[in-house]
Protein backbone atom coordinates (compact mmCIF):
# COMPACT_ATOMS: atom_id res chain seq x y z
CA UNK A 1 0.00 0.00 0.00
CA UNK A 2 3.00 2.11 1.01
CA UNK A 3 4.19 1.98 -2.31
CA UNK A 4 1.62 2.79 -4.44
CA UNK A 5 1.27 6.42 -2.71
CA UNK A 6 4.39 6.32 -3.13
CA UNK A 7 3.99 6.20 -6.86
CA UNK A 8 1.01 8.04 -6.72
CA UNK A 9 2.68 10.86 -4.81
CA UNK A 10 5.73 10.81 -7.06
CA UNK A 11 3.78 10.80 -10.30
CA UNK A 12 1.48 13.69 -9.17
CA UNK A 13 3.87 16.00 -7.97
CA UNK A 14 7.72 15.13 -7.87
CA UNK A 15 7.43 14.00 -11.68
CA UNK A 16 4.76 16.23 -12.83
CA UNK A 17 4.01 15.22 -16.31
CA UNK A 18 3.66 19.14 -17.29
CA UNK A 19 6.07 21.06 -15.19
CA UNK A 20 8.59 19.14 -14.49
CA UNK A 21 8.40 16.56 -17.28
CA UNK A 22 7.37 19.40 -19.87
CA UNK A 23 4.86 16.88 -21.75
CA UNK A 24 1.13 17.94 -22.94
CA UNK A 25 2.57 21.67 -22.99
CA UNK A 26 -0.31 22.52 -26.23
CA UNK A 27 -3.18 21.90 -24.13
CA UNK A 28 -1.46 23.64 -21.28
CA UNK A 29 -1.32 26.84 -23.25
CA UNK A 30 -4.25 26.58 -25.65
CA UNK A 31 -7.20 24.81 -23.14
CA UNK A 32 -6.39 27.17 -20.39
CA UNK A 33 -8.48 30.32 -20.89
CA UNK A 34 -10.99 29.67 -18.74
CA UNK A 35 -10.90 27.13 -15.63
CA UNK A 36 -13.98 25.24 -16.63
CA UNK A 37 -12.69 24.87 -20.03
CA UNK A 38 -9.21 23.68 -18.34
CA UNK A 39 -11.03 21.01 -16.44
CA UNK A 40 -12.73 19.94 -18.82
CA UNK A 41 -10.23 19.24 -20.62
CA UNK A 42 -7.85 17.75 -17.60
CA UNK A 43 -10.54 15.29 -16.79
CA UNK A 44 -11.10 14.12 -20.12
CA UNK A 45 -7.08 13.61 -20.37
CA UNK A 46 -7.48 11.84 -17.16
CA UNK A 47 -9.70 9.26 -18.50
CA UNK A 48 -7.93 8.72 -21.96
CA UNK A 49 -4.59 8.26 -19.84
CA UNK A 50 -5.87 5.61 -17.39
CA UNK A 51 -7.33 4.17 -20.20
CA UNK A 52 -4.77 4.10 -22.21
CA UNK A 53 -2.42 2.20 -19.93
CA UNK A 54 -5.00 -0.38 -19.00
CA UNK A 55 -4.88 -1.47 -22.33
CA UNK A 56 -1.34 -0.83 -23.78
CA UNK A 57 0.28 -2.66 -20.41
CA UNK A 58 -1.20 -6.08 -21.23
CA UNK A 59 -0.65 -5.43 -24.95
CA UNK A 60 3.07 -4.63 -24.33
CA UNK A 61 3.51 -7.52 -21.78
CA UNK A 62 1.88 -10.36 -23.31
CA UNK A 63 2.09 -9.94 -26.94
CA UNK A 64 4.98 -7.44 -27.76
CA UNK A 65 7.66 -9.11 -25.33
CA UNK A 66 7.01 -12.66 -25.82
CA UNK A 67 7.88 -12.20 -29.50
CA UNK A 68 10.65 -9.77 -28.78
CA UNK A 69 8.98 -6.73 -30.60
CA UNK A 70 9.44 -4.09 -27.90
CA UNK A 71 10.89 -1.77 -30.84
CA UNK A 72 7.26 -1.54 -31.87
CA UNK A 73 6.15 -0.27 -28.54
CA UNK A 74 5.32 3.61 -29.68
CA UNK A 75 3.82 2.56 -33.24
CA UNK A 76 1.51 0.03 -31.51
CA UNK A 77 0.78 2.42 -28.64
CA UNK A 78 0.38 5.37 -30.86
CA UNK A 79 -2.40 2.92 -32.99
CA UNK A 80 -4.08 1.75 -30.07
CA UNK A 81 -4.55 4.94 -27.74
CA UNK A 82 -5.54 6.93 -31.31
CA UNK A 83 -8.75 3.80 -31.98
CA UNK A 84 -9.52 3.81 -28.37
CA UNK A 85 -10.38 7.32 -28.23
CA UNK A 86 -12.16 7.18 -31.26
CA UNK A 87 -14.25 4.67 -29.46
CA UNK A 88 -14.71 6.54 -26.74
CA UNK A 89 -16.63 9.35 -28.38
CA UNK A 90 -18.54 6.88 -30.23
CA UNK A 91 -19.82 5.61 -26.84
CA UNK A 92 -20.00 8.95 -25.47
CA UNK A 93 -21.87 10.40 -28.44
CA UNK A 94 -24.51 7.58 -28.18
CA UNK A 95 -24.90 7.02 -24.20
CA UNK A 96 -23.71 10.23 -22.63
CA UNK A 97 -24.67 12.96 -25.48
CA UNK A 98 -24.36 15.84 -22.57
CA UNK A 99 -20.88 15.04 -21.99
CA UNK A 100 -20.36 14.64 -25.35
CA UNK A 101 -21.14 18.05 -26.20
CA UNK A 102 -18.79 19.15 -23.30
CA UNK A 103 -15.83 16.56 -23.55
CA UNK A 104 -16.26 15.56 -26.93
CA UNK A 105 -14.15 18.30 -28.84
CA UNK A 106 -11.40 17.66 -26.53
CA UNK A 107 -11.34 14.30 -27.30
CA UNK A 108 -10.25 14.38 -30.51
CA UNK A 109 -7.32 16.63 -29.35
CA UNK A 110 -6.17 14.16 -26.89
CA UNK A 111 -5.70 11.38 -29.30
CA UNK A 112 -2.40 12.77 -30.31
CA UNK A 113 -1.12 14.19 -26.61
CA UNK A 114 2.08 13.45 -25.88
CA UNK A 115 1.45 13.52 -21.94
CA UNK A 116 -0.85 10.21 -22.57
CA UNK A 117 1.71 8.29 -25.19
CA UNK A 118 4.68 9.15 -22.21
CA UNK A 119 2.90 7.63 -19.55
CA UNK A 120 2.24 4.47 -21.12
CA UNK A 121 5.91 4.66 -22.05
CA UNK A 122 6.94 5.21 -18.29
CA UNK A 123 5.02 2.89 -17.22
CA UNK A 124 6.87 0.12 -19.26
CA UNK A 125 10.35 1.69 -19.08
CA UNK A 126 9.97 1.89 -14.69
CA UNK A 127 9.15 -2.18 -15.23
CA UNK A 128 5.87 -1.36 -13.25
CA UNK A 129 3.22 -4.37 -12.59
CA UNK A 130 0.11 -3.50 -13.62
CA UNK A 131 -1.45 -2.18 -10.72
CA UNK A 132 1.72 0.69 -10.44
CA UNK A 133 1.06 1.33 -13.61
CA UNK A 134 -2.45 2.24 -13.04
CA UNK A 135 -1.54 3.89 -9.98
CA UNK A 136 1.26 5.76 -11.91
CA UNK A 137 -1.27 6.81 -14.63
CA UNK A 138 -3.55 8.20 -12.03
CA UNK A 139 -1.02 9.99 -10.35
CA UNK A 140 -0.09 11.66 -13.77
CA UNK A 141 -3.39 12.23 -15.35
CA UNK A 142 -4.06 14.38 -11.01
CA UNK A 143 -0.55 16.37 -11.90
CA UNK A 144 -2.23 17.09 -15.38
CA UNK A 145 -5.48 18.43 -13.98
CA UNK A 146 -3.59 20.41 -11.50
CA UNK A 147 -1.38 21.94 -13.40
CA UNK A 148 -4.27 22.79 -16.12
CA UNK A 149 -6.38 24.54 -13.56
CA UNK A 150 -3.20 25.96 -11.53
CA UNK A 151 -2.80 28.06 -14.97
CA UNK A 152 -5.91 28.44 -15.78
CA UNK A 153 -6.25 30.63 -12.54
CA UNK A 154 -3.16 32.42 -13.30
CA UNK A 155 -4.36 33.21 -16.57
CA UNK A 156 -7.54 35.26 -15.10
CA UNK A 157 -5.15 37.16 -13.06
CA UNK A 158 -2.64 37.70 -16.01
CA UNK A 159 -5.69 38.62 -17.53
CA UNK A 160 -6.35 42.05 -15.83
CA UNK A 161 -2.67 42.44 -14.71
CA UNK A 162 -0.56 45.38 -16.72
CA UNK A 163 1.80 43.35 -19.13
CA UNK A 164 4.47 44.47 -20.99
CA UNK A 165 3.85 44.77 -24.74
CA UNK A 166 6.74 42.71 -25.42
CA UNK A 167 5.74 39.33 -23.66
CA UNK A 168 2.18 40.11 -24.14
CA UNK A 169 0.18 37.14 -25.13
CA UNK A 170 1.83 33.52 -25.14
CA UNK A 171 5.18 34.35 -23.66
CA UNK A 172 4.12 36.25 -20.52
CA UNK A 173 2.82 32.62 -20.15
CA UNK A 174 5.46 30.35 -20.53
CA UNK A 175 7.22 33.01 -17.75
CA UNK A 176 4.47 32.17 -14.90
CA UNK A 177 4.77 28.37 -16.44
CA UNK A 178 8.54 28.63 -15.85
CA UNK A 179 7.67 30.01 -12.48
CA UNK A 180 5.33 27.72 -11.69
CA UNK A 181 7.54 25.08 -12.70
CA UNK A 182 10.23 26.12 -10.01
CA UNK A 183 7.64 25.73 -7.54
CA UNK A 184 6.95 22.28 -8.45
CA UNK A 185 11.17 21.54 -8.12
CA UNK A 186 10.78 22.09 -4.42
CA UNK A 187 8.38 18.70 -4.39
CA UNK A 188 11.88 17.02 -5.42
CA UNK A 189 12.90 16.36 -2.11
CA UNK A 190 9.22 15.21 -0.73
CA UNK A 191 10.16 11.31 -0.99
CA UNK A 192 13.32 9.71 -0.58
CA UNK B 1 13.63 -12.72 -40.66
CA UNK B 2 11.30 -13.92 -38.44
CA UNK B 3 11.43 -10.51 -36.18
CA UNK B 4 10.36 -8.60 -39.94
CA UNK B 5 7.54 -11.14 -40.21
CA UNK B 6 6.45 -11.06 -36.85
CA UNK B 7 6.66 -7.12 -36.88
CA UNK B 8 4.10 -7.63 -40.20
CA UNK B 9 1.88 -9.89 -38.41
CA UNK B 10 1.52 -8.13 -35.21
CA UNK B 11 0.93 -4.43 -36.59
CA UNK B 12 -1.41 -5.93 -39.56
CA UNK B 13 -3.57 -7.84 -37.43
CA UNK B 14 -3.70 -5.05 -34.86
CA UNK B 15 -4.51 -2.29 -37.66
CA UNK B 16 -7.15 -5.37 -38.51
CA UNK B 17 -8.78 -6.19 -35.56
CA UNK B 18 -8.76 -1.93 -34.50
CA UNK B 19 -10.30 -1.08 -37.87
CA UNK B 20 -12.77 -3.57 -37.55
CA UNK B 21 -13.45 -3.00 -33.90
CA UNK B 22 -13.94 0.83 -34.94
CA UNK B 23 -16.21 -0.10 -37.56
CA UNK B 24 -18.42 -2.44 -35.60
CA UNK B 25 -18.63 0.36 -33.00
CA UNK B 26 -19.92 2.82 -35.44
CA UNK B 27 -22.59 0.94 -36.12
CA UNK B 28 -24.00 -0.34 -32.87
CA UNK B 29 -22.96 3.48 -31.52
CA UNK B 30 -24.78 5.23 -34.65
CA UNK B 31 -27.33 8.30 -33.89
CA UNK B 32 -29.39 9.48 -36.07
CA UNK B 33 -28.93 13.35 -36.63
CA UNK B 34 -31.54 15.61 -38.44
CA UNK B 35 -30.10 16.21 -41.92
CA UNK B 36 -31.98 20.25 -41.95
CA UNK B 37 -29.24 20.81 -38.76
CA UNK B 38 -26.48 20.05 -40.79
CA UNK B 39 -28.24 21.68 -44.04
CA UNK B 40 -28.29 25.19 -41.71
CA UNK B 41 -25.32 24.92 -40.43
CA UNK B 42 -23.49 25.36 -43.77
CA UNK B 43 -25.65 28.14 -44.33
CA UNK B 44 -23.98 30.15 -41.28
CA UNK B 45 -21.54 32.39 -41.09
CA UNK B 46 -19.74 29.91 -38.44
CA UNK B 47 -18.22 33.05 -36.82
CA UNK B 48 -19.76 31.45 -33.65
CA UNK B 49 -20.49 35.05 -32.00
CA UNK B 50 -23.57 34.39 -29.89
CA UNK B 51 -25.55 37.34 -31.52
CA UNK B 52 -27.71 34.61 -31.28
CA UNK B 53 -28.32 33.69 -28.25
CA UNK B 54 -27.42 30.75 -28.65
CA UNK B 55 -24.23 28.65 -27.91
CA UNK B 56 -22.55 29.04 -31.16
CA UNK B 57 -23.88 28.32 -34.31
CA UNK B 58 -24.58 24.63 -33.84
CA UNK B 59 -26.52 25.54 -30.98
CA UNK B 60 -28.78 27.78 -33.06
CA UNK B 61 -28.66 25.77 -36.05
CA UNK B 62 -30.37 22.75 -33.62
CA UNK B 63 -33.12 25.43 -32.52
CA UNK B 64 -34.33 26.23 -35.60
CA UNK B 65 -34.48 22.93 -36.85
CA UNK B 66 -36.19 22.40 -33.66
CA UNK B 67 -38.76 25.27 -34.20
CA UNK B 68 -37.13 27.18 -31.35
CA UNK B 69 -35.41 30.02 -33.02
CA UNK B 70 -36.49 32.04 -35.55
CA UNK B 71 -35.04 31.30 -38.96
CA UNK B 72 -34.28 34.89 -39.32
CA UNK B 73 -32.26 34.79 -35.61
CA UNK B 74 -28.91 34.84 -37.35
CA UNK B 75 -28.07 38.75 -37.29
CA UNK B 76 -24.89 38.15 -37.89
CA UNK B 77 -25.37 36.65 -41.01
CA UNK B 78 -27.28 39.22 -42.72
CA UNK B 79 -29.90 38.80 -45.40
CA UNK B 80 -28.31 36.25 -47.49
CA UNK B 81 -27.42 33.96 -44.54
CA UNK B 82 -31.45 34.61 -43.66
CA UNK B 83 -32.82 33.72 -47.38
CA UNK B 84 -30.72 30.24 -47.21
CA UNK B 85 -32.25 28.92 -44.07
CA UNK B 86 -35.33 30.16 -44.99
CA UNK B 87 -35.34 28.20 -47.89
CA UNK B 88 -34.06 25.21 -45.83
CA UNK B 89 -37.04 25.98 -43.32
CA UNK B 90 -39.40 26.49 -46.13
CA UNK B 91 -40.34 29.60 -44.78
CA UNK B 92 -40.47 33.21 -45.69
CA UNK B 93 -38.62 35.43 -43.69
CA UNK B 94 -38.23 39.04 -43.68
CA UNK B 95 -34.89 40.61 -42.13
CA UNK B 96 -33.57 43.84 -40.76
CA UNK B 97 -29.85 44.03 -41.50
CA UNK B 98 -28.37 46.60 -38.96
CA UNK B 99 -25.06 48.28 -37.81
CA UNK B 100 -23.87 49.23 -34.37
CA UNK B 101 -23.48 53.23 -33.89
CA UNK B 102 -21.63 54.67 -31.27
CA UNK B 103 -24.03 57.28 -29.69
CA UNK B 104 -21.34 59.07 -28.02
CA UNK B 105 -19.03 61.81 -28.88
CA UNK B 106 -16.68 62.21 -25.21
CA UNK B 107 -13.14 62.01 -27.09
CA UNK B 108 -9.99 62.97 -26.10
CA UNK B 109 -10.57 66.71 -26.82
CA UNK B 110 -14.08 66.86 -26.03
CA UNK B 111 -15.00 65.07 -22.30
CA UNK B 112 -13.35 66.20 -19.68
CA UNK B 113 -11.41 62.96 -17.80
CA UNK B 114 -12.42 63.15 -13.97
CA UNK B 115 -8.92 62.25 -12.91
CA UNK B 116 -6.03 60.00 -14.01
CA UNK B 117 -7.73 55.94 -14.24
CA UNK B 118 -4.73 54.07 -13.11
CA UNK B 119 -6.87 50.45 -12.20
CA UNK B 120 -8.07 47.45 -14.39
CA UNK B 121 -8.21 48.34 -17.98
CA UNK B 122 -11.55 47.31 -19.19
CA UNK B 123 -14.46 49.82 -19.48
CA UNK B 124 -16.72 47.67 -17.08
CA UNK B 125 -14.04 47.80 -14.15
CA UNK B 126 -13.87 51.52 -14.37
CA UNK B 127 -17.56 52.30 -14.83
CA UNK B 128 -17.53 50.00 -11.59
CA UNK B 129 -14.98 51.70 -9.39
CA UNK B 130 -15.08 54.99 -10.20
CA UNK B 131 -18.97 55.03 -12.08
CA UNK B 132 -17.12 56.84 -15.08
CA UNK B 133 -13.50 58.12 -15.58
CA UNK B 134 -15.06 61.20 -17.35
CA UNK B 135 -16.79 64.29 -15.67
CA UNK B 136 -20.01 62.80 -18.04
CA UNK B 137 -21.64 59.70 -15.99
CA UNK B 138 -22.93 58.40 -19.63
CA UNK B 139 -19.64 58.97 -21.66
CA UNK B 140 -18.00 56.35 -23.47
CA UNK B 141 -14.70 54.99 -20.97
CA UNK B 142 -12.90 54.30 -24.26
CA UNK B 143 -11.52 51.24 -22.59
CA UNK B 144 -12.08 49.44 -25.95
CA UNK B 145 -14.33 46.58 -24.28
CA UNK B 146 -16.43 46.71 -27.27
CA UNK B 147 -13.44 46.25 -29.50
CA UNK B 148 -12.31 43.09 -27.80
CA UNK B 149 -15.55 41.59 -27.93
CA UNK B 150 -15.87 42.26 -32.14
CA UNK B 151 -15.90 39.02 -33.76
CA UNK B 152 -15.57 40.60 -37.20
CA UNK B 153 -12.86 43.06 -36.87
CA UNK B 154 -15.42 45.80 -37.22
CA UNK B 155 -14.47 47.68 -34.19
CA UNK B 156 -11.14 49.79 -34.02
CA UNK B 157 -10.12 51.99 -31.13
CA UNK B 158 -9.25 55.96 -32.46
CA UNK B 159 -6.37 58.21 -31.74
CA UNK B 160 -9.25 60.40 -30.31
CA UNK B 161 -9.91 57.39 -27.86
CA UNK B 162 -13.29 56.25 -29.37
CA UNK B 163 -13.86 52.88 -30.46
CA UNK B 164 -14.86 53.73 -34.49
CA UNK B 165 -17.24 51.09 -36.22
CA UNK B 166 -16.58 49.95 -39.67
CA UNK B 167 -19.99 49.81 -41.25
CA UNK B 168 -18.71 47.73 -44.25
CA UNK B 169 -17.97 44.99 -41.76
CA UNK B 170 -20.35 45.07 -38.84
CA UNK B 171 -22.42 42.49 -39.07
CA UNK B 172 -24.84 43.95 -36.20
CA UNK B 173 -24.88 40.98 -34.27
CA UNK B 174 -25.08 43.01 -31.08
CA UNK B 175 -22.13 41.46 -29.35
CA UNK B 176 -20.18 45.26 -28.66
CA UNK B 177 -24.13 46.42 -27.62
CA UNK B 178 -24.46 43.62 -25.03
CA UNK B 179 -21.14 44.52 -23.80
CA UNK B 180 -21.13 48.09 -23.39
CA UNK B 181 -21.57 49.23 -19.62
CA UNK B 182 -22.77 52.67 -20.72
CA UNK B 183 -25.24 51.44 -23.97
CA UNK B 184 -23.85 53.66 -25.53
CA UNK B 185 -23.62 51.38 -28.88
CA UNK B 186 -27.14 50.96 -30.44
CA UNK B 187 -28.21 49.10 -33.40
CA UNK B 188 -29.02 51.27 -36.68
CA UNK B 189 -31.00 49.86 -39.26
CA UNK B 190 -29.07 50.24 -42.79
CA UNK B 191 -32.06 51.26 -44.72
CA UNK B 192 -32.74 53.91 -42.56
CA UNK B 193 -31.77 57.47 -43.48
CA UNK B 194 -31.61 60.73 -41.44
CA UNK B 195 -30.27 62.58 -38.49
CA UNK B 196 -28.70 60.85 -35.40
CA UNK B 197 -27.96 62.12 -32.06
CA UNK B 198 -24.34 61.44 -30.69
CA UNK B 199 -25.02 61.57 -27.17
CA UNK B 200 -26.36 59.77 -24.35
CA UNK B 201 -26.37 62.23 -20.97
CA UNK B 202 -29.40 61.88 -18.83
CA UNK B 203 -28.46 65.21 -16.89
CA UNK B 204 -31.04 68.01 -17.34
CA UNK B 205 -28.00 70.50 -15.83
CA UNK B 206 -26.88 72.76 -18.59
CA UNK B 207 -24.09 74.15 -16.95
CA UNK B 208 -23.18 70.82 -15.26
CA UNK B 209 -22.84 69.08 -18.85
CA UNK B 210 -20.79 71.87 -20.56
CA UNK B 211 -18.47 71.29 -17.96
CA UNK B 212 -18.01 67.87 -18.79
CA UNK B 213 -18.24 67.66 -22.59
CA UNK B 214 -17.99 70.31 -25.29
CA UNK B 215 -20.28 68.30 -27.54
CA UNK B 216 -22.97 67.56 -25.15
CA UNK B 217 -26.81 67.71 -25.48
CA UNK B 218 -27.76 70.55 -23.41
CA UNK B 219 -31.62 69.72 -24.02
CA UNK B 220 -32.66 73.34 -25.75
CA UNK B 221 -35.03 71.80 -27.98
CA UNK B 222 -34.11 73.78 -30.91
CA UNK B 223 -33.80 70.33 -32.69
CA UNK B 224 -37.46 69.90 -32.03
CA UNK B 225 -38.71 73.26 -33.26
CA UNK B 226 -36.59 73.28 -36.23
CA UNK B 227 -37.98 70.25 -37.78
CA UNK B 228 -40.23 70.22 -39.91
CA UNK B 229 -41.83 66.81 -40.78
CA UNK B 230 -42.30 66.57 -36.89
CA UNK B 231 -39.58 63.62 -36.95
CA UNK B 232 -37.39 64.62 -33.71
CA UNK B 233 -38.60 64.49 -30.34
CA UNK B 234 -36.95 64.69 -27.21
CA UNK B 235 -37.78 61.18 -25.01
CA UNK B 236 -36.13 61.55 -22.00
CA UNK B 237 -33.59 64.17 -22.99
CA UNK B 238 -32.07 62.74 -25.67
CA UNK B 239 -33.25 63.59 -29.04
CA UNK B 240 -34.76 60.51 -31.14
CA UNK B 241 -35.66 60.44 -34.67
CA UNK B 242 -38.72 59.15 -36.04
CA UNK B 243 -37.41 57.61 -39.85
CA UNK B 244 -40.42 57.35 -41.01
CA UNK B 245 -41.02 60.50 -40.72
CA UNK B 246 -37.08 62.39 -41.14
CA UNK B 247 -36.17 63.20 -44.66
CA UNK B 248 -32.73 64.34 -43.96
CA UNK B 249 -33.40 67.81 -44.66
CA UNK B 250 -30.56 68.46 -42.39
CA UNK B 251 -32.43 71.56 -40.47
CA UNK B 252 -32.05 70.17 -36.67
CA UNK B 253 -28.27 69.19 -37.74
CA UNK B 254 -28.16 73.52 -38.11
CA UNK B 255 -30.25 74.35 -35.24
CA UNK B 256 -28.44 71.72 -32.59
CA UNK B 257 -25.70 74.73 -30.63
CA UNK B 258 -23.23 71.54 -29.24
CA UNK B 259 -22.89 69.62 -32.88
CA UNK B 260 -24.74 66.58 -31.30
CA UNK B 261 -26.65 65.62 -34.43
CA UNK B 262 -25.63 64.65 -37.99
CA UNK B 263 -26.94 63.07 -40.42
CA UNK B 264 -26.21 59.59 -41.86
Amino acid sequence: MNEYVKIFLSSMLIDNVVFIQFLALCPFIGMTTDVQKANGMGVATSFVMVLATAVTYPLYNFILLPLGLEFLQTLTFILVIASLVQLVEFYLKKSAPALYSSMGVYLALITTNCAILAVTLNCISKSYSFTESIVYSLGSAAGFIIAMVLMAGIRDRIRLAKIPAFVKGTPVLFVAAGLLSMAFAGFSGLIK
Amino acid sequence: MTVILYTLAVSASLALILGFLLGFFKKIFFVETDPTVAKIRESLPGANCGGCGYPGCDGFAQAVAAGEAPATGCTAGGRETAEKVCAVMGVAGNIVETVAVLACQGSKDHAVPKGFYSGVQTCRAAKLSTNSIKMCAWACQGLGDCVAVCRFDALHMGDDGLPHVDEEKCTGCGMCITECPQNLLVHFNKTDKGAFARCNNRNPNKPQILKGCKVGCIKCGKCEKACQVDAIHLVNGIPVVDYEKCNSCGDCVAACPTNVLYLR
